[in-house]
């Protein structure tokens, strides 16, 4: 392989040969149209051959071009290409920046290309789109601005997981996150919270989303979901420029969903008493297996019931500090306890500059996010230097450097009693704390309080990351450059965690008190990439950009893990203080990955664009039989709107039809190791043994996915309305499952790449420029997505993996989406008696959920996503307002079962259970009040009952900010200053009873299971008051 | 000047793309690859102490074959109240073919027999010396994971008779491909009288090869036990008296005994001077599937899943201290010998050879002071007075109340082809299902009577 490469290197270096013609030399000077400031780097060349050059420090260029030229052409990343006629005056050549048009230069894998011949499908958001918005991850600050891509956080929870999905899911075991490329370098995961979060994106100067085969493939065999390429930003010469920046906000809860009040309660619950006496003496019901002599015995045994766990709820003891429930005196909104008031706050300094020789960007950040949740806290402290020296006229090197620390305040997964959102489950009878002020638990909470946790844990978890990189770039010839880099990405992750005697953990047992552990934990990835790059035009229509190279990446992990239980007093919380060491764990672990990557984009007369991208990834976690995948795209468009048939129609003013097809893969299913039949430690008694502790496979490999993407680019009115349409049909061969064996074998079932998944759907990109007079501008934005998933495939004997779960349906269904709910579809409460009713297979109804038909009754997959931004600018006053949206999936309620359930047990209710069945005849969706004191029937498990559409439009951020004008601050020394108020999640459209539809609960979220909502918190609403003074 | 820049970039670039090619086989350091696991002395050896851990999961001598084998021999005296609808199927005899604890059995027990063949591949590895106890110890394993096999899956009992026709399980005595996928693995079930003498003739060798003491490890007697347990399946009284006379006689040679009390050979944690062999268990290795379902919460288990009878409890003579073991706890009696949490699982106890000796002497009417000193001592122990001339049917009482719910409850009620719960022994709902899921994938594997 490597033999073929240097093969076509070596051929490209000799064939080419400069045609010989007489020559002329042209200067002049190139300059910010909205500054005047010089313009360093511009490429200036002459249009339709290869001769150019770019402009120094001071914006000015010196180059020797052909007699016979006739344009120069202007380029420069971030700004309009301009040409320019050779006999024009060249000595003030002005750029204007480029908003999303056709000049744009984009990022593209190991490379750039002009938007205007690109082959492939990629979105970029611009990093000043998203700067300063006031959540902490750039995935939420991405949300909503590409077509394609969805974006979902969990929940509420600061700084925690979020889901991306780039035209869908792809895989059932393996990661169906897109790569991210920070400057050349993929992001190293951690084993707590988002590796995105790590990284200031306010250093970010633009994110390139690559959607099809032909922008990704070159990514190989992590290419398969995507790839989000993140580009810093770099210093420009000139006079040092210093900004600072602060904002300082809110964060609150987009919605509290409501619960019983105490009196609500009381009533609903007596109520309730009463329903399970009068079920339980239906014949049909429990049949009075308890002996009751009639109904009237049954209400005043069930009323003495629910009275006793009134008394108790309301901790009703004369020293204990309880109060009368029947005196109306405690109110406890225990929703309202769940949450705190947040504060978020941010300060930044940055300074950018350079000569001629060296550039620099330099940036220090400090954001401060309290979640929403009491004790949840996010904060990150960054540092970046990106460095550029210019050793002489064919060599440049350069470094990338970057240091992180996230700090974390955790509050366990969604599922665990102690996490806030849990208090909601307890009685608004239940006083907070008792006559010596220490918070009620058990018997008197209906549950273990949580808001003890907020007095006695610690859940700290911190990342220290450290990403950066050296580079040269040697000028080898006039076309042929060579990029070499080294590159490091370091996540070292600790947590320290701590449970007072008080909590669940820390009292697991009479004698132990308190319980605390440690984890560190470190992934490092070092990564050289070195290519060439060789670009030239010959004859006149002629253009040919091609890169080859390879490279190679390291990760190493090492884990280590230590709990200890029993400490001697509450002050001690570390590991040194425990009597019991109780669990001790350390691994390491090791990937290699080797690549060979080649492009080649050839361009004819300006309108034929051809583009063929290659890569081989050999992956040490392969198994021996395929130890290298090689994945291709190749993509053509047609420019055709520069044909002279399409001249005459003066409305459209581009359009570029194109179409690719391709293969990328997917390797994060497979463990370092997994491929390998090895044994492991076996300890038998107090003996150390060694047992087969991974059966392999030869074959396991990367997953597949082939995708052919149709595309059209299009302008009209002048390109006042520019847009893309996309059409998509990805399909993903060879998806990782487990494949059962026999037993004699020694195993039960080895990994195999034997499944199959499908996602077609079609994109819409809008922007149209409505207003742009002197002082106004006005500019629209859309993005459209559909996708449509199906599971294609399992093992090739399994047609369904079918869930067995009470709270939640996910199901794998072959020809059906990922994750879809099945489980049975309830009808209501039946209006003879109150019964809930489930629909069976022949179509009649019972009240037995077992004996319900279980059917697909819900998709957490969505139809529709979409985006809409608008921006108006009026002087220096410029509002910003982005709209998001998710149409046509479902969320389940898991947690329905508990707190919608018609008084199933004692956990407070949610207001809709007020509409119960109370007497014959009553047409409602909720079944009667019925505790379930007797046993007698089954508790509400996962039907339709709990499934709910969750579509929603979200005020996702607006934006208003004021540049105040140069006369003014310069008076004071500076040259810029803006203030600005900014908000996120402000307004929520949507059917979702629950707290948010944007949710799927972080103890289960994975590629099946999605859509779940189970106590998560609701997502964060924020806004800020931000000031930027430049100086 | 350019090109020979660029011409020695590549070649610099070509020499570091191909040293990283090297670098692509990489080895866990948390695992050994299995081409070398089994290549020196020490490795073999600790590959054979983890197939112990094999043997001791839940799904075979950690419990479960145990606790299975007295649900299906209930007959009245155990009653199964947990949730668990599969440990529920096997107790009313009415198991589905998915059962998962019938499954989880089959594959571990396939798992220990994979170990052992690995294990006897490699043999010419270990040390000369050494070898013959190594050798021995996997075949022991090997034979009572094939035991057990043939007789939950095994078509009928082997008493009755046809054993040559009768399906048994697959078998296989070398290590197969590396491929678990491999077609080659699809074996057809062997008779039932294959399978017994692949284990006879394991713990034949097992035996020969076996030392007398082995620390916690097999060893000779248990080996002697082993086959004696066999022929009794067999109702070949000669071959397992013989066996148990070998077993006794070793055992009493090298500091085996009974303890004292009935109790004190239970909830240890440590092998007891009555245990030629016992599954480990303790606070790091953790709980055993039988502590799980008999005992209750209020010693760390489950709410007490499985419930004693009257009809078993009225079973006991006044005075008999075995009685006593019972305790009575979440509305029930419960089987006291497994009512502590991380203990040892018995295997193989003393007690059963001297019962196994009596009871065949006694049918072979041979040595009959031999039967009596043997009853005596296990009655004497049981706080129980002297049976003069015990008959058969004394005897057979003896060994049902002494090794009540030690896991050998169907065995001894197939071989002596008593009825259980209504039905006969040789019922076909007596007999475990072939795994649903091995014959989806399996299409040789025939299902037993009586099951679809």
């Amino acid at each position: 392989m490597m033999k073929k490469l240097s093969l076509f290197l070596m051929v490209l270096f000799v064939s080419v040969s400069h045609l010989a013609f007489s020559q002329k030399t042209v200067s002049g000077k190139v300059s910010d149209a909205t500054n005047g400031k010089p313009l360093e780097g511009v490429t200036v060349s002459v249009k339709g051959t290869s001769v150019g050059t770019s402009t120094n420090a001071d914006g000015s260029f010196s180059f020797v071009i052909p007699e016979k030229a006739a344009t120069l052409v202007f380029s420069s990343v971030g700004f309009r290409e301009k040409e320019v006629a050779v006999s024009a005056n060249l000595s003030m050549i002005q750029l204007t920046p480029s908003s999303g048009d056709l000049g744009e230069v984009v990022v593209v894998g190991y490379g750039t290309t002009l938007k205007k011949e690109l082959t492939g499908t990629v979105a970029r958001v611009k990093g000043a789109d998203v700067a300063n918005m006031p959540v902490p991850n750039l995935n939420q600050a991405l949300q909503g601005r590409a077509a394609g891509v969805f974006v979902e956080s969990e929940n509420g929870k600061v700084g925690e997981g979020i889901k991306v999905r780039i035209r869908g899911s792809g895989s059932v075991n393996s990661s169906n996150q897109p790569l991210y490329v920070v400057d050349g370098i993929p992001l190293s995961g951690g084993f707590a919270g988002a590796s995105t979060a790590d990284i200031n994106f306010n250093d970010i100067e633009s994110f390139e989303i690559l959607k099809d085969a032909a922008a990704a493939a070159i990514y190989g065999s992590r290419a398969a979901n995507g790839v989000v390429i993140i580009t810093t930003k770099r210093g420009k010469a000139g006079k040092t420029k210093f900004n600072l920046g602060a904002q300082f906000g809110e964060n609150t809860p987009t919605n509290k969903r409501g619960f019983l009040n105490a009196q609500e309660y009381i009533d609903y619950f007596r109520q309730a008493g009463r329903g399970a006496a009068e079920y339980h003496m239906r014949p049909d019901g429990g049949d009075n297996w308890f002996g009751f002599n009639d109904l009237a015995e049954a209400y005043t045994y069930m009323d003495n019931v629910v009275i006793g766990r009134l008394n108790r709820y309301s901790g009703w003891s004369p020293f204990r500090g309880g109060k009368d429930w029947r005196t109306g005196e405690v109110n406890t909104n225990w929703e309202d306890l769940a949450f705190q008031k947040g504060n978020t706050n941010q300060l930044e300094l940055s300074a950018a500059g350079g000569n001629d020789k060296t550039r620099f960007y330099m940036a220090g950040n400090i954001n401060n996010q309290d979640g929403i949740l009491v004790a949840n806290k996010f904060q990150r402290m960054s540092a970046r230097l990106n460095l550029d020296h210019q050793v002489n006229n064919w060599l440049k090197i350069g470094m990338n450097t970057s240091l992180t620390k996230t700090t974390r305040n955790q509050v366990p997964l969604d599922n665990a009693f102690s996490t806030p959102m849990q208090a909601v489950a307890l009685a608004p009878i239940t006083p907070v704390r008792d006559s010596l002020g220490m918070l009620f638990d058990r018997p008197v909470a209906t549950y273990y309080n949580p808001l003890i946790e907020v007095e006695e844990t610690i859940r700290k978890s911190s990342a220290y990351r450290n990403q950066g990189s050296i580079f040269a770039d040697v000028k080898l010839a006039q076309n042929l450059t060579f990029h070499t880099d080294l590159g490091l990405d370091m996540v070292q992750q600790t947590s320290e965690n701590w449970w007072g005697p008080r909590t669940l953990v820390g009292a697991a047992t009479a004698e132990q008190k308190g319980e605390a552990d440690s984890r560190w934990f470190r992934n490092t990835r070092w990564m050289t990439n070195n290519y060439f790059s060789y670009k030239t035009t010959f004859g006149e229509k002629h253009k040919l950009d091609a890169t080859a190279g390879f490279a190679f990446e390291n990760v190493e992990i090492s884990d280590v893990y230590a709990d200890g239980q029993d400490f001697p007093d509450i002050a001690l919380k570390t590991l040194a203080s425990t009597a019991t060491p109780s669990d001790i764990d350390g691994t390491r672990s090791e990937n290699n990955l080797r690549s060979y990557f080649g492009r080649a984009n050839y361009v004819y007369d300006g309108k034929y664009l051809l583009g063929l991208s290659v890569r081989n990834d050999a992956d040490s976690r392969f198994g021996t039989n395929y130890k290298a995948g090689t994945f291709w795209s190749a993509s053509l468009a047609w420019i055709m709107s520069d044909e002279k048939f399409m001249q005459g129609i003066t409305w459209l003013s581009y359009l570029k039809p194109r179409a690719s097809y391709g293969t990328s893969g997917n390797n994060s299913g497979l463990g370092f190791y997994q491929a390998r039949t090895q044994y492991g430690a076996q300890t038998y008694g107090t003996a150390s043994g060694l047992g087969v502790s991974n059966f392999g496979n030869d074959d396991l490999r990367w997953e597949t996915t082939k995708m052919l993407n149709i595309g059209l680019e299009f302008g009209v009115f002048n390109n006042r309305l520019t847009g893309e349409f996309e059409w998509y049909d990805k399909r993903t061969e060879d998806m990782l499952l487990n494949v059962p064996v026999t037993s004699v074998s020694g195993t039960t079932s080895v990994y195999g790449n034997v499944g199959g998944m499908s996602n077609k759907g079609i994109e819409l990109t809008l922007n149209s420029v409505n207003v742009a007079s002197r002082n106004l501008r006005w500019t629209t934005s859309l993005n459209l997505a559909k996708n449509k998933n199906t599971l294609t495939k399992l093992d090739g004997e399994q047609k369904e993996i079918l869930p067995n779960d009470a709270r939640f349906a996910n199901a794998l269904i072959v020809g059906k989406p990922i994750g879809v709910f099945y489980a049975p579809k309830f009808l209501g409460a039946n209006p003879e008696n109150g019964d809930p009713m489930f629909r069976k297979a022949d179509g009649t109804t019972t009240r037995e959920y077992d004996e319900a038909e279980k059917t697909i009754i819900g998709d957490p997959n969505p139809d529709w996503i979409a985006g809409l931004t608008n921006t108006v600018s009026w002087k220096g006053l410029e509002l910003s307002v982005l709209f998001q949206g998710v149409f046509g999936n479902q969320v389940q309620d898991g947690a329905g079962g508990f707190m919608s359930a018609s008084a199933d047990w004692f956990d407070n209710q949610t207001r809709d259970q007020l509409n119960a069945w109370q007497k014959k005849g009553d047409v409602t969706m909720v079944p009667q009040a019925r505790l379930n004191w007797f046993g007698d029937f089954a508790s509400p498990s996962i039907s339709s009952r709990y499934v709910y559409d969750a579509d929603y439009v979200r005020l996702k951020n607006i934006t208003l900010g004021y540049n105040i004008p140069q006369k003014t601050m310069a008076k004071i020394g500076l040259t810029s200053a803006r203030v600005y108020v900014s908000g996120v999640n402000l307004l929520t459209f949507t059917k979702y009873p629950g707290w948010d539809p944007e949710v799927n609960t972080d103890y289960r979220s994975g590629n099946v299971n999605q859509g779940s909502d189970f106590y998560a918190a609701p997502q964060i609403k924020s806004w800020v008051f931000g000031l930027n003074l430049g100086f | 000047m350019t090109k020979k820049i660029s011409i020695s970039l590549l070649v610099a670039a070509t020499l570091f793309a191909s040293s990283c090619d090297k670098k692509l086989n990489l080895q866990d350091p948390q695992a050994i690859d299995a081409s070398t696991a089994l290549s020196t002395d020490d490795r073999v050896k600790k590959v054979l102490i983890g197939n112990y851990a094999a043997l001791g999961s839940a799904a075979l001598y950690g419990g479960d074959v145990l606790w299975m084998s007295e649900l299906l021999a209930s007959d009245g005296e155990l009653t199964w109240v947990g949730t668990f609808p599969d440990p529920r199927q096997i107790w009313g005899k009415n198991m589905l073919v998915n059962n998962s604890n019938a499954f989880a059995t089959y594959a571990a027990a396939y798992r220990v027999i994979y170990n052992s063949n690995n294990i006897l591949a490699n043999l010419s590895v270990v040390k000369t010396a050494d070898q013959p106890k190594v050798e021995g110890e996997a075949k022991f394993l090997r034979a009572m994971a094939y035991f057990e096999l043939v007789k939950f899956f095994g078509e009928k009992p082997y008493v009755a008779g046809s054993t040559t026709t009768l399906k048994g399980v697959p078998i296989i005595t070398t290590p197969g491909p590396s491929a678990p996928q491999s077609t080659e693995y699809n074996l057809p079930r062997a008779s039932v009288e294959a399978v017994y003498q692949q284990v006879i003739q394991d713990l034949t060798d097992a035996e020969s090869k076996l030392p007398n003491t082995n620390g916690v490890y097999a060893n000779k007697p248990s080996a002697q036990l082993a086959l004696a347990r066999v022929y009794l399946q067999q109702a070949k009284y000669t071959e397992a008296r013989d066996a148990a006379n070998r077993c006794i006689t070793a055992a009493l040679a090298n500091g085996f005994s009974l303890v004292s009390s009935y109790g004190a050979a239970f909830n240890n944690a440590a092998n007891t001077r009555e245990d030629l062999f016992a599954m480990q268990y303790n606070l790091v290795s953790g709980t055993n599937s039988c502590f799980t379902y008999f005992s209750t919460g209020t010693y760390g288990a489950r709410d007490g899943d499985i419930e004693v009878t009257d009809k078993h409890m009225n079973k006991y003579a006044a005075g008999d201290t075995r009685k006593d073991l019972f305790f009575f706890d979440a509305g029930a009696y419960r089987v006291g010998k497994w009512r502590d949490n991380y203990r040892n699982v018995k295997v193989f106890r003393l007690a059963e050879a001297y019962l196994t000796r009596a009871e065949c002497n006694a049918r072979l009417n041979q040595n009959a002071a031999t039967v009596a000193a043997d009853v005596k001592l296990i009655r004497d122990r049981a706080g129980l007075p002297e049976i003069a001339a015990p008959t058969l049917a004394q005897i057979l009482n003896e060994r049902e109340l002494e090794l009540a719910f030690e896991g050998q409850g169907i065995w001894d009620a197939k071989r002596l082809k008593l009825s259980v719960d209504g039905r006969s022994w040789d019922d076909p709902k007596l007999t475990f299902p072939m795994p649903l899921r091995e014959r989806n994938i399996n299409g040789g594997l025939d299902q037993n009577p009586g099951y679809n």
